[in-house]
């Protein structure tokens, strides 16, 4: 291959919770951020995507067995958490708090990675009525954090490290370990890309101890959960 | 004749440029999936928020503009700049600026997002000015003489303007709610920022559209389709009116002769 090609400019459709990292491991890629879902969707109709980089499994390896992308490879893990605004109007101070009537509750609508793991936390912990007080489904999890540090929503479902990204704005409810989902990140190659080496380089970035060392500084955890000590 | 096939040639690739995604929609649309909830809560939705916020568009916009058409005053070109002005604002701006305003954590702290009053706000806002902004160039054009006439003849300034001015300015009027009405119905930034995405309370058609794309493509077509059908319909009933109104004037003109 021309030397030249290695130097691709090449675009990384990725998870909207990845938005303040990505460009961190690798600035000179182009990106699109969003919900997983929407991209997966775009990847499908044949967006100019390289490599897609997904809060779950799910949707890659959906890709994958279509024959879009190569098989996905977990890169990192994330864990949920529950933000209120700083004022807190609704004088939320724990989970269980959400069964108080007239709480706006915001959350990413069920087809969005977080919609979902925000649904299992809650039947995890059996407050799945909660639900009944969402006021709306956004279409990715910046949405959710935006409205809650707003104010206008009096709480929200969100990644750990979309809170640490609004500090001063939101209060940070965490959620029991027991409960939480298996939040992994799944990253592919895109099939169709016209610049697969520079898309191979990028994922070996990603996973790299220098990558790796960028996710972790911004709240992300180790791709392979560390086995406890015997 | 070279140049005639130049310019037929450009005509016919325009118009199927502009049928061709419109065909699509409908080549791949299954009608099943029209009994969706999803479709249904969505029309519900946006049928509802769509005619209250143009029917507070009329009552409000039509004095508005009467007003801006007929005084002169100071300050008057940048009011009427002020009311264009949320025409060209990229709706994503007239999101932010309507939570801004009204938001919880706003200047007036009102309770509007997240409910469907807030869709209304959302429409009103941006689809209000289109209308108003048309108005005002109908209630120009209506001819000074015939409202002075009225006057002289004895026929109060309300009469007048029921019986004189809004007939004559009719049509100008059905054009500009025409065009109000299809951007209101389309309305997709302000909403979802302002009034978020809840299905049957929040989530108007356009808005499923966004959210059903990735879940089931279908449906999202399904929804596109009536939003087609919606729109098609709403522009035929708007010329009829137009084209109505002004034999409606011709009638009133032979009758009052």
């Amino acid at each position: 291959m021309h030397p030249l090609l290695l130097l691709a400019k090449i675009t990384v459709y990725a998870a909207a919770s990845l938005t303040n990292v990505f460009p961190q491991i690798d600035a000179s890629a182009t990106y699109s951020f969003a919900g997983s879902n929407t991209l997966a969707a775009q990847i499908q109709l044949g967006a100019p995507a390289d490599v897609f980089a997904s809060a779950n499994t799910a949707l890659p390896q959906q890709l994958w067995q279509k024959g879009l992308c190569t098989q996905p490879v977990v890169f990192t893990r994330n864990t949920l958490v529950l933000i209120v605004p700083k004022s807190n109007p609704a004088g939320i101070h724990s989970v269980y708090d959400l069964q108080k009537p007239g709480v706006k509750l915001d959350v990413a609508a069920p087809a969005v990675p977080v919609g979902s793991y925000t649904r299992q936390i809650l039947k995890n912990m059996a407050l799945a009525s909660v639900l009944d007080s969402v006021v709306s489904n956004e279409t990715d999890v910046r949405e959710v954090l935006a409205k809650v540090s707003l104010g206008e929503a009096d709480a929200g479902f969100v990644y750990s490290t979309d809170a640490r990204t609004a500090p001063g704005q939101v209060t940070v409810l965490k959620m029991p370990a027991w409960a939480q989902p298996k939040v992994q990140y799944g990253i592919c190659v895109v099939k169709s890309s016209a610049n697969v080496a520079a898309a191979q380089a990028f994922i070996r970035t990603v996973l790299s101890k220098a990558g790796q060392a960028k996710l972790l500084a911004a709240g992300f955890l180790p791709r392979v959960k560390p086995k406890p000590a015997p | 004749m070279i140049r005639r096939a130049v310019v037929w040639g450009a005509a016919l690739a325009a118009l199927a440029f502009l049928a061709l995604p419109i065909a699509a929609i409908f080549a791949r649309l299954s009608f099943q999936h029209l009994a969706s909830s999803v479709v249904t809560d969505a029309l519900g939705v946006s049928v509802k928020t769509t005619f209250v916020a143009q029917a507070l568009v009329l009552l409000a916009g039509t004095p508005t503009a009467w007003v801006l058409a007929r005084h002169r005053f100071r300050g008057r070109s940048l009011v009427v700049t002020l009311v264009e002005l949320p025409i060209v604002l990229p709706p994503a701006v007239a999101g932010i600026g309507l939570l801004a305003a009204y938001g919880r954590m706003g200047l007036l702290h009102t309770s509007l997002p997240f409910t469907q009053a807030a869709v209304v706000v959302a429409v009103a806002f941006v689809s209000g000015p289109l209308y108003v902004r048309q108005a005002i160039a109908a209630f120009e054009g209506v001819d000074e003489t015939l409202v002075a006439a009225s006057r002289t003849l004895g026929a109060g300034p309300v009469k007048t303007f029921f019986h004189v001015v809004l007939p004559l300015a009719r049509s100008g009027l059905a054009a500009g709610e025409a065009l109000a009405f299809a951007r209101g119905l389309g309305e997709f930034g302000a909403t979802i920022m302002f009034a978020g995405s809840l299905q049957g309370v929040t989530q108007t058609l356009p808005l499923a559209v966004y959210q059903e794309f990735d879940v089931n493509f279908h449906t999202a077509l399904a929804l596109g389709g009536l939003l087609v059908f919606v729109s098609a319909a709403l522009l035929v009933t708007l010329k009829w009116l137009a084209s109505s109104s002004t034999s409606a004037f011709r009638f009133a003109l032979s009758s009052s002769s």
